[in-house]
């Protein structure tokens, strides 16, 4: 046995010298041809001219425009419709109602500590000045979600229920979440007008992926011994699916929808550029005038609002509904620090008031269901047995509507409540702005920045954009076909081929070669930060706290919100775009290091240890190794994302696809704009597809 | 949980039921673009108050940022006017309006498009473009006008341009600026950089001048950014229209000189409004048409309000209607 591993081990030494001599020697030659080059690489002009790609997409443009926009324009009218009328309630209804249509269901779903965290967020909102806007990103997101989860939900199950469509609709899914918003939003804006329709639909095509994915995969991990069972006592297909398939996955599509929610959130706030009204709008304006406070704000605003929605929609799936105060006692500060006399003197008020309520609740709940009861048993007996008990043991649902229809008559009849007071108004803006501020004057720290900017740019975004542009195209094209063929196969190798040709055909060679060294930089400065920071994280619990709170909001603040600070800081060009980019991208890598890491399990380390190696020796060859998938998948999730952002750096002074993408909707020209867009999309299906591949590699040789 | 969920369903589906009682209400009404830079949203609160005030129009506002996407969605009839479009700026224009541009009774720009979009007339603001550097940076190394920039170059550089001094250019490629042409038809031997956004390249100038440090900038006016930081014009040579008939892009920009091309109508730029041809014909929007006609905000009471609003951080609305308050003489003649 251990002569065996000896020999495999030996061979694989030797097999790892040939592997790095060859890359060397691809290397080497690369640099030959680059330096032999004297312009950036072109493809050959006969090509170019006679692939019109973006001429023919944007014929196709044409002719849709004139011949089906009628039919896009009924379908925009009825959306718009529906989010009209969201808007129009949320908006003229008394801010005390919005407030109890937020805090009811999340004090009901999560207990109290949800339900003031609810209160909080719609303070917030109020008190920076930003209700409307606000409501009407809740309005779009909520119709959004609403479409997604009906139309994902059916593709789903679709999916589950036939493996060819499965396999149809997996690369268009891809598809749908890298390809960059910008370049549909634009031409979404042509065929539906502007507004609420197309930022809903646009978030449609973002946001839906998920559910579609969830729905699928959570049906098919019903496990079989259920099915049989089922189908022994004689369920057809229908009921199998809808009776045990369906209410099985359950759990999956609920993680689905949660999913979907932050995703259109993070997209509602790129409508703005379309017309659609809310926070993005006011996000946008704030860059426009460079107060960095207020679009903190507004960026603040829409993190609350996702961890608002993110909780109750977890603890929604997960809990069935009661009164919060049945769970046991209540604790709103940590349970350790009952023992300080502070803590029992502002909770036991709570607590109080809790009880009470929750006597008055029970109360009118039981009285209306008895006369709900005495009602129907005119008509039939058991039925109204039933709706008693059953309204009976859900305490909440007749106080909600009692509360929202005293406030409703207040409002109509008495004294008239409107919208938020502002009297209640408190700003955080000036101190942010302040901070900001006296940062950019800060000598030391622009020292810091400068010299950070100048290596950045002289040591590797320099070199390695001439480097990439100039080789000649059939050379990449080579490497990256024989990568592919290694790593994953005959067939994908010609998808790559034929991909790359594509890029090539466009005339967009060089662009995409900038924008891939650009993610290269990034990701590699995403890597030299981020893994020392997923170890940490590995070792120190409360580190590793702290870290995924910072992390969850780098992760749904709008990253419009940092982009001014990262221009004063560093002033426009490529630098702050790759840095923009870094800090965008590099959570999951992080996440993904200290996950692989705190998974191996606790054995190997201490046999490690007990052999005598030290932190370092255990790290490097027991902990690391075996951590690689983990480390891949993270890196893989990171360069999805630094191409995703490669579309926003061009606001910056990024260069490359994303600059071509917003130079051609700027010229309305969308031909030139998607075939960027599509450019982006394959270089990053390309280097995914070749990334897993290699884990999968790697994850069969460990075993794993 | 199914019949929850049917429950919760009836009850919010009743508190919208309730809620959308009680609206309605007839008005004339019209939907305007708010432009995304304050200059522009000034000009259209103004337009837009005057209409509410004056007509009894009851405006729906949506900030929509200027670009091509804008003027489509005027032709297709999904907003009804947009104001202070910066014909240097905009393709569009050529392509979709087709009338002749009148200031004060003078023809100052005349187009031959497609139609698709209505010309209402100039909003009467008059923009100015030129490059900027900061007064302590001219005093310093006394810089007069833009023949003194190349002695000065290595103070105005950056790790990217190397030798180069750079310039803060216009930020889209698509408004036509041709930064980089212009500079080397000057022989300034600068770095034209497009920062992509308008708020990129100010961002980094208003760190710049905290700093201290030199740079140049381009920039139109009327701008806040003149009124919070002390800026000296490098003074381009001036606008001449050039001769139509010697003039091609392509090989007679050089004969034309740095007069009349790059085309961006570089000195004087005269602003307009702009709106749906169809929703401009109906008599019921007749009075709104001839208030367009006539209306002529001035740059020196724009100015005043970019003050008050970016500067001050006071409400837009709050600002023109305290404009308005205060200088009936001024807007009342628009009203004949």
């Amino acid at each position: 046995m251990s002569n065996s591993s000896e020999i495999i081990g030996k061979s694989n030494q030797s097999k790892n010298i040939i592997i790095y001599s060859i890359i060397g020697v691809v290397f080497l030659i690369a640099l030959w041809l680059s330096s032999q080059s004297d312009g950036p690489s072109k493809f050959p002009k006969v090509v170019t001219d006679e692939f019109t790609f973006t001429a023919w997409v944007n014929e196709g443009e044409d002719f849709l425009k004139k011949n089906y926009r009628w039919i896009t324009k009924i379908i925009a009218s009825y959306i718009k419709a529906c989010y009209y009328f969201v808007e129009d309630f949320l908006l003229e209804s008394p801010w005390l109602l919005i407030a109890a249509i937020f805090f009811l269901p999340c004090i009901i779903a999560g207990g109290l500590k949800l339900g003031l965290y609810s209160l909080f967020v719609v303070y917030f909102w109020g008190a920076t000045g930003m209700w409307e806007p606000s409501l009407q990103t809740v309005a779009l997101m909520g119709l959004s979600v609403l479409l997604c989860v009906f139309f994902g939900f059916i593709l789903g199950v679709l999916c589950s229920q036939s493996d060819r469509f499965e396999n149809f609709m997996k690369p268009v899914l891809d598809t749908m979440q890298v390809m960059p918003a910008f370049v549909y939003l634009f031409p979404a804006l042509f065929f539906f007008g502007i507004g609420g329709a197309p930022a809903i639909l646009a978030t449609m095509i973002y946001a839906m992926p998920p559910i579609i994915r969830l729905t699928n995969t959570g049906i098919r991990q019903v496990p079989a011994q259920t099915i049989e069972s089922a189908t022994s006592f004689g369920s057809n297909k229908l009921q199998l699916l809808f009776k045990i398939k369906i209410p099985l996955s359950l759990p999956s599509i609920m993680m689905g929808i949660n999913q979907v929610i932050m995703m259109a959130l993070a997209l509602v706030v790129l409508a703005c550029f379309i017309g659609a009204e809310g926070i993005g709008g006011q996000v946008w304006q704030a860059i426009r005038r460079l107060d960095v406070g207020w679009a903190m704000e507004g960026g603040l605003c829409i993190l609350f609002m996702a961890i608002m929605f993110d909780r109750f929609s977890s603890a929604f799936s997960k809990t069935e509904e009661r009164l919060p105060s049945d769970a046991q006692k209540f604790y709103l500060l940590p349970q350790e620090w009952s023992k300080y006399q502070l803590a029992r003197i502002l909770e036991k008020p709570l607590m109080t008031a809790h009880n009470i309520i929750k006597y008055i609740c029970v109360f009118t709940t039981n009285l209306i269901a008895y006369f709900i009861k005495l009602l129907i048993s005119i008509f039939n007996k058991i039925f109204a047995e039933d709706i008693s008990e059953y309204i009976s043991k859900r305490y909440y649902i007749i106080p909600s509507f009692i509360v929202c229809l005293i406030i409703v008559a207040v409002d109509t009849y008495f004294i008239k409540i409107g919208s938020f007071p502002e009297e209640w108004r408190l700003s955080i803006r000036q101190p942010i702005t302040n901070a900001v501020e006296s940062l950019t004057v800060n000598p030391g720290f622009i020292a810091f920045t400068k010299s950070l900017r100048a290596f950045v740019y002289l040591n590797l975004l320099r070199p390695l954009d001439t480097f990439l542009t100039h080789i000649p195209w059939w050379y990449t094209m080579a490497v990256f076909v024989a990568l592919g063929y290694i790593t994953v196969g005959i067939r994908f190798a010609i998808i790559t081929a034929l991909l790359l040709s594509f890029i090539g055909a466009c005339g967009i060679w060089s662009h995409s070669m900038i924008t891939l060294s650009s993610v290269l930089v990034s990701v590699a400065i995403c890597f030299a930060i981020g893994v020392p920071l997923g170890i940490i994280a590995s070792y120190n619990e409360r580190f590793r706290n702290i870290q995924n709170v910072v992390l969850d909001a780098m992760q749904t603040l709008p990253y419009f919100c940092y982009l001014i600070p990262v221009l004063m800081f560093f002033g426009g060009g490529i630098v702050s775009a790759v840095l923009a980019t870094v800090i965008y991208s590099i959570p999951p890598i992080i996440r993904l290091t200290s996950l692989g890491l705190t998974q191996v399990s606790g054995t190997y380390s201490e046999v490690s240890r007990s052999f005598g190696g030290t932190l370092i020796q255990t790290l490097n060859k027991v902990k690391f190794p075996l951590a690689v998938p983990s480390l891949v998948i993270g890196f893989n999730q990171t360069v999805i994302m630094a191409f995703a952002m490669q579309i926003v750096t061009p606001l910056i002074g990024g260069k490359g696809l994303g600059l071509e993408v917003f130079n051609g909707l700027a010229r309305s020209d969308t031909g030139r704009g998607l075939a960027a867009g599509i450019g982006i999309v394959l270089l990053a299906i390309i280097i995914d597809r070749i990334t897993l591949a290699y884990t999968k590699k790697q994850r069969q040789a460990l075993g794993l | 949980m199914k019949l929850t969920k049917t429950i919760s369903a009836l009850f919010l589906s009743l508190v919208l039921l309730i809620g959308s009682l009680g609206q309605a209400n007839a008005a004339k009404r019209l939907h305007a673009a708010i432009a995304d830079w304050t200059g522009g949203i000034i000009t259209c609160e103004v337009a837009v108050a005057i209409l509410e005030r004056e007509y009894g129009y009851k405006v729906k506002q949506t900030v929509f940022p200027s670009g091509t996407g804008l003027w489509e969605a005027i032709a297709a009839g999904e907003l009804d006017f947009a104001c202070e479009s910066w014909p240097s700026y905009a393709e569009a224009d050529s392509v979709m309006l087709n009338e002749d541009l009148i200031y004060e009774g003078k023809v100052v720009g005349s187009y031959s498009g497609d139609g698709s979009v209505d010309l209402l007339g100039t909003s009467g603001i008059i923009g100015l473009s030129d490059y900027w550097i900061p007064r302590y940076a001219a005093e310093k190394f006394g810089i007069k006008t833009w023949k003194d920039l190349n002695k000065h170059k290595k103070e105005f550089a950056t790790i990217e341009t190397g030798n180069r001094g750079r310039l803060i250019g216009c930020p889209v490629a698509g408004w036509n600026c041709h930064d980089q042409k212009r500079l080397d038809l000057l022989g300034i031997d600068f770095q034209a950089d497009e920062l992509g956004t308008e708020a990129a390249a100010i961002a980094e100038a208003k760190a710049a001048y905290m700093r201290k440090e030199p740079f140049m900038l381009y920039l139109w006016s009327p701008h806040w950014f003149f009124g919070e930081f002390d800026m000296v014009g490098v003074q381009l040579p001036e606008h001449a229209v050039c001769d139509p008939d010697t003039f091609t892009e392509a090989g007679n920009w050089k004969d034309c000189g740095t007069k009349g091309w790059p085309a961006t109508g570089w000195a004087k730029d005269y602003t307009m409004n702009y709106g749906n041809p169809a929703v401009f014909a109906k008599a019921e929007h007749a009075d709104a048409k001839k208030f367009f006609e006539n209306m002529s905000l001035q740059n020196i009471d724009q100015a005043k309000m970019l003050v008050e609003v970016d500067i001050k951080k006071r409400d837009v609305k709050e600002v023109v209607a305290e404009w308005l308050d205060n200088n009936p003489d001024k807007w009342k003649p628009w009203l004949k």
